[in-house]
């Protein structure tokens, strides 16, 4: 696809092998590489479950000219590092695709054990001695994945130095020779795959020009959290392992006292929220991150903090449900916990990025909303784009504000403080322990605007809490929703959320080309939901589709729900992010179907 | 798997693969498995000249579609070099180490360019002619009005030279032993062809030895080609078309009698029951002639290929030994000769 | 016990009693306990504690669970959270960790502490959380009217034991010992300023300070953990008891047919703010000490 006479890139590799064999290293030097090099990436590993390292691999990057949303179902490229591993995936490269192999293995292999009986008869395929290479210029086998790599740069003809760059830096706590032997590996193989004839249908063309003077920096949703959090002065983090948001707890136990801030790892869920909490009461920048089984623990301290009116970010990354559920396989099931989780009406505001980008932006705005609106703050991520990498390139001058409490005023003579006072916004002045002359007890109990328990204020106090919330609508730096595609009235109109955002998005682009006149939005803001524009889209659209990656609709019936109106549900639970040809089947067949409102709410 | 007999051919050029659809017709049950050295499916030989007129996409040169194979339930197994037949327990190896176990076997590897002893340590500074790979690879190495240098001159080599001439390319052909091979022209008929070769623009050298291939690092070409008497030529490329030397190095120490191709009896069966040849790779039993023969040629090929095929299911064919191998001028006054029939 | 050795009236009382200050430390609203129960010399104990040692109540900040002793933070006057049931700890475990400047007491009852929130007593202890925290142990869950708690003795009847209770007592000192608390100590709210001095001395001591306080339910345990039966039982630590010594310490405790009352343990380790110090003091590659945990100014 040539544009502005220009060509385009758009090539997919995933590499297959064993944890033993180096796979997703290969694929992160790969990925850091070609964001160096000017390109848009987007890379997601799948790892077996089993800590030992036998277990099967798998890194995918697709590497792009144009910005894109999400991977791609078929390949370009498959690179076998461990046949047994990869031949099960020979049917995800495309017609006219590639495979790479090892040509020499180190023993006789039975029939039918080599990759290449596996092929189909339009895929190409490529043998190159990986370990002979790797043993020839270092001296072991180990260098395997570093000379596949590099063979692939050759092939398909990479920029070299981004390679240089990024093996150094990955090397760059250990030895000096380790850099340069492996180096001389990657050297060695490139020129192999330079000389290849090359007959599949891949191509890479140079990147686009960079646009402005930030870096491309490949990073994970975590790694975004992470960085989205010490930009904005997160001061204390308190956590506790769990698949998939370990990550982010890890990242921050090295960078949070870099910063002269503090994290600690707790005992459990429950004390990892309360801990925030109680940082929160105090006046400082909290943030906890889990998963599922976690954050269902943390129901009732949720609504300890709606009820207390304090602060607090949790991160949620979603995984399988319920219960301990699918811990390596994504998800987006916990939207009811978030949005509902806790006895009583303790709505809290609830926030869901849809790229790495995202992920950042939505960490650092957490906290100010917090602090603004009083309230914990639930940020949902899922495994997917925890783990995802895209190549993101990252605002040089820091987005985020600090302080955005509102202060808790002076004290007028003979009137004591009121921690809960009810004001013009419903947003009261508030004194953090430590405030001269505003001592107050603040309690889950309801309580009057003194915080004094006190049962007969309670319908004033539930206005309260909920309306302070509506200020987020409007909350400043932030996109609360979007809308993309065609304006104006549509056949289909696609909402969604999280990370099955991206397929979404490329699901609409092909029905648009098509002669469909779609339009897709992404709801970042959950709770409370955005009414205007959510009202606008379905006035503007026959037919709404609402796709997302559980079981019940979720979101579909945070909608329906709200807007008092029907849509079509699109709910699949395969583990793996939701297939873009899926979402565009469910659009083509709305789109054909007569004028006027047949659709039925529920399939 | 027990009770489908499993035949392996090895090589996909015209004899396999007619005798892979034969034998797929001839028993609908059995495995078949090609196995080639080249990455791509079938590409047909002779659709090659049309890589020098232009055509970029292998896609258009193939033999069959690819779903040929997938339909016929043919497993072809390609980039895949047999390092040795081990004929006594029925098994193919393959370089890349695997182990492909047989019931019956073809070997229809055809031949790759001969290359004379003296020329051989220069053969990476000439281009081969046998894969897709090397088409495209003489198509980039020739500017517009490219010169290229041919030795020997066998048919596939004229074949081509048409193919340049036609596409404004200079063709010199430096005439050796194997002018016009497989033709066996005597020395006085040739003068007539040689010079309706000049006619048709293929500039021809006679007389001269050449003893050395040599780099040209500055000017307009790439390639010298030095003569024994002094002097040379220069040029783009240089390409050998000395005749072919059949393929089956893999079949030493498989115990089947070989002469220079694999020998077979008119039934195209080797000196093993279970290992049969077809194609440019063997000679077969001629009793009129008292000697094995080569047969070349697309339809002798193809004959060969199915011939083979029948037989390994049960059949008793033989072959027609009979073979038009006369060079001739055509009605355009231009040498035309049965070898270049392909259709 | 009597402690009045001559008359006190109650002018003279009142003047000396404002005068201290330590009235600043207790709030308007009037405490909801029970006429009787230990938890109003505990009030009395505290306020006297923070007037001698000085603290500034805007810097202290009290946290409870749920329970009758969870009221406390509403009858002193200073910062307080009134947090869930059985989660104090790790509450108090955040403030601490967000403001090195606050002095932080935990409070809470049996029930808080050992049945839901015994998994948060250990980390706490172990961490060396700089804070105090002063346990009102009355055997029973009092505010739910009368259940069995983990510290409720043998044969103990009430409303969800009502044949009895055959449930082992938890013996929460020498719990407290094994965790690693870095003081710990125990007192009776029938020796009200035994305990208002043991009160002192844990909010003082710099780490986790464990106070124990024997407190009668007067209204729904008129048959055991009476003041009657306390009084007979409860003497003091021996003299010679080292402080130092943690398994003389566990000898002592393991007797609660005659709980001894004092301080059975005081061994000051790094406490777990100086730890994360440490830690980014070290990531940061220097020696001074980093920044403080973000703070707004109070406003003027």
């Amino acid at each position: 696809m040539a544009k502005n006479g220009k060509k385009t890139t758009d090539m997919q590799f995933a590499i297959c092998g064993s944890a033993g064999d180096g796979t997703i290293a290969a694929g992160d030097i790969m990925k850091r590489a070609m964001a160096k090099a000017g390109y848009k990436v987007i890379a997601f590993d799948v790892y077996p479950p089993e800590i030992r390292g036998f277990g099967k691999c798998i890194s995918r990057i697709r590497i792009t000219s144009d910005q894109v949303f999400s991977l791609k179902p078929l390949s370009d490229v498959l690179l076998s590092l461990d046949d047994s591993h990869a031949i099960p995936h020979v049917g995800e490269v495309k017609d006219y695709g590639a495979v790479v192999y090892e040509d020499m293995p180190v023993s006789v292999m039975a029939e039918g054990s080599h990759i290449s009986g596996h092929l189909t008869s339009t895929q190409l395929p490529y043998g190159v001695p990986f370990r002979e290479l790797s043993e020839r210029v270092t001296s072991s086998a180990r260098s395997r994945n570093i000379v596949a790599v590099g063979y692939l740069a050759g092939l398909y003809d990479m920029p070299r130095q981004v390679f240089y760059d990024t093996i150094s830096d990955k090397f760059k706590t250990k030895p000096a020779a380790l850099t340069r032997i492996n180096i001389e590996a990657f050297d060695a193989a490139f020129d192999v795959g330079r000389n290849t004839f090359r007959l599949d249908e891949g191509s890479l063309n140079p990147p686009q020009k960079k646009s402005s003077s930030g870096d491309l920096v490949m990073m994970s949703g975590n790694g975004a959290v992470a960085k989205g959090c010490i930009d904005a002065g997160l001061d204390t983090f308190f956590g506790y392992p769990i698949t998939p948001a370990t990550t982010i707890m890890e990242r921050l136990a090295i960078d949070l006292p870099k910063h002269g801030k503090r994290m600690m790892q707790t005992e459990d869920e429950i004390s990892a929220l309360s801990a925030a909490i109680g940082a929160g009461y105090a006046g400082a920048r909290a943030a906890t991150a889990t998963s599922g089984p976690g954050f269902a623990l943390m129901s009732e301290m949720m609504g300890l903090g709606s009820m207390a009116e304090v602060p607090a970010v949790i991160f949620v990354s979603q995984r399988g449900g319920p219960s301990t559920g699918m811990p390596t396989k994504t998800e987006q099931s916990d939207l009811n916990i978030a949005v509902f989780g806790a006895a009583g009406d303790g709505q809290r505001i609830v926030l869901a990025p849809t790229n790495v980008e995202g992920c950042y932006k939505c960490a650092g705005k957490a906290f100010e909303i917090a602090e603004r609106y009083q309230t914990p703050v639930v940020v949902l991520l899922d495994l997917y784009l925890s783990n995802r990498y895209e190549a993101v390139e990252f605002p040089t001058k820091n987005p985020f504000k600090a302080n955005c409490s509102k202060p808790p005023g002076k004290l007028k003579k003979g009137q004591p403080y009121h921690r809960y006072e009810i004001t013009k916004d419903f947003i009261s002045p508030r004194a953090i322990p430590g405030d001269k002359g505003y001592r107050h007890a603040i309690t889950g109990l309801e309580h009057g605007e003194n915080g004094r328990p006190n049962d007969t204020t309670h319908q004033q106090m539930s206005e309260k809490r909920h309306e302070k919330l509506n200020g987020v609508l409007r909350h400043p730096g932030i996109a609360m929703s979007k809308r993309f595609g065609d304006k104006g009235k549509v056949d289909v109109a696609i909402i969604g959320w999280g990370s099955t955002f991206g397929e979404i998005l490329e699901a609409m682009i092909v029905a648009r080309a098509e002669g469909i006149t779609c339009t897709a939005m992404k709801v970042v803001l959950l709770s409370p939901l955005p009414m205007e524009p959510i009202n606008a889209i379905f006035e503007d659209s026959k037919e709404v589709l609402v796709p997302e990656l559980n079981y019940e609709g979720q979101f579909a019936n945070l909608l329906m729900g709200a807007t008092g109106r029907p849509v079509t549900r699109l709910n699949r639970v395969p583990g793996t992010p939701m297939h873009v040809e899926d979402i565009l089947e469910e659009i083509r067949r709305l789109a054909g179907k007569k004028k006027g409102r047949g659709s039925l709410a529920a399939e | 798997m027990s009770g489908e007999t499993h035949f392996v051919i090895i090589g996909t050029g015209g004899a396999g693969s007619e005798a892979a659809l034969t034998l797929r017709q001839r028993d609908p049950k059995c495995r078949i498995t090609q196995i080639t050295g080249s990455k791509l499916p079938f590409i047909s030989r002779y659709e090659l000249p049309r890589v020098i007129d232009g055509v970029n996409s292998w896609r258009e040169l193939l033999a069959h579609p690819p779903e040929f194979f997938h339909e016929n339930r043919i497993s072809v197994r390609r980039n895949s070099w047999v390092d040795y037949v081990d004929a006594k327990n029925k098994k193919v190896l393959l370089r890349h180490k695997e182990e492909v176990s047989y019931d019956k076997l073809l070997v229809a590897s055809g031949g790759g360019g001969y290359v004379p002893e003296n020329l051989r340590e220069f053969r990476p500074l000439m281009n081969g002619y046998g894969s897709f790979e090397d088409a495209v690879t003489i198509r980039k190495a020739l500017p517009k009005k490219g010169h290229v240098i041919m030795l020997g001159g066998d048919m596939t080599g004229l074949d081509l030279a048409r193919t340049l001439v036609a596409a404004g390319h200079r063709v010199s052909l430096v005439a050796g032993e194997q002018l016009f091979w497989p033709h066996e022209v005597p020395s006085k008929k040739r003068e007539k062809f040689i010079s309706v070769l000049e006619d048709m623009g293929i500039k021809v050298v006679l007389n001269q030895k050449v003893t050395a291939i040599k780099d040209v690092e500055k000017g307009k070409y790439a390639r010298r080609v030095v003569f024994e008497a002094g002097g040379g030529i220069d040029g783009h490329a240089v390409m050998p078309f000395c005749g072919l030397m059949p393929s089956l190095n893999f079949m030493v120490g498989a115990n089947v009698d070989i002469e220079r191709g694999l020998l077979v009896n008119p039934g195209l069966k080797t000196t093993n029951d279970s290992i049969w040849a077809a194609g440019d790779v063997c000679q077969i039993w001629s009793p009129e002639e008292n000697s094995y023969l080569f047969y070349y040629g697309w339809h002798h090929i193809k004959e060969m290929g199915k011939i083979a095929a029948i037989n390994m299911t049960g059949g008793k064919k033989k072959i027609s030994t009979y073979q038009d191998d006369h060079l001739y001028i055509n009605k355009q006054g231009e040498i035309d000769s049965p070898y270049w029939m392909y259709k | 016990m009597s402690n009045i050795e001559k008359p006190v009236y109650l002018e003279e009382k009142l003047e000396e009693v404002q005068e201290s200050g330590r009235l600043d430390y207790r709030s308007k609203s009037l405490p909801t306990w029970c006429p009787g129960c230990g938890y109003f010399s505990i009030v009395e104990g505290m306020t006297a504690a923070l007037n001698n040692l000085e603290i500034d109540p805007d810097e202290t900040v009290v946290v409870s669970g749920i329970g009758c002793a969870s009221r406390f933070p509403f009858f002193v006057n200073t910062y307080g959270f009134h947090t869930l049931h059985g989660r104090a700890l790790p509450v108090a475990t955040g403030i601490k960790v967000a403001n090195d400047d606050l002095t932080v007491v935990v409070v809470g009852g049996d029930g808080d502490a050992f049945a839901i929130g015994g998994a948060h007593i250990p980390h706490a202890a172990r961490r060396n959380v700089d804070m105090t925290y002063i346990l009102f142990d009355n055997g029973i869950y009092g505010l739910t009217k009368g259940q069995t708690s983990p510290t409720s003795v043998l044969g103990f009847q009430t409303s969800t034991s009502p044949f009895e209770n055959h449930d082992q007592p938890l013996n929460p000192l020498m719990m407290l010992l094994s965790y690693g608390a870095s003081w710990v100590g125990q007192a009776y709210a029938g020796n009200p300023h035994h305990m208002a001095d043991m009160i002192e001395q844990a909010l003082a001591h710099k780490g986790f300070s464990y106070l124990h306080v024997l407190s009668p339910c007067v209204t729904f345990d008129k048959t055991t953990m009476t003041y009657k039966n306390l009084d007979m039982i409860v003497h003091p630590l021996p003299e010679d008891h080292d402080t130092s010594d943690v398994m003389a310490a566990m000898a002592i405790a393991q007797k609660t047919e005659a709980p001894a009352l004092g301080c059975y343990f005081n061994e000051p380790r790094q406490t777990l703010n100086d730890g994360l110090d440490d830690i980014a003091n070290r990531a940061q590659g220097k020696n001074e000490k980093p920044k403080k945990a973000s703070q707004r100014q109070a406003a003027e």
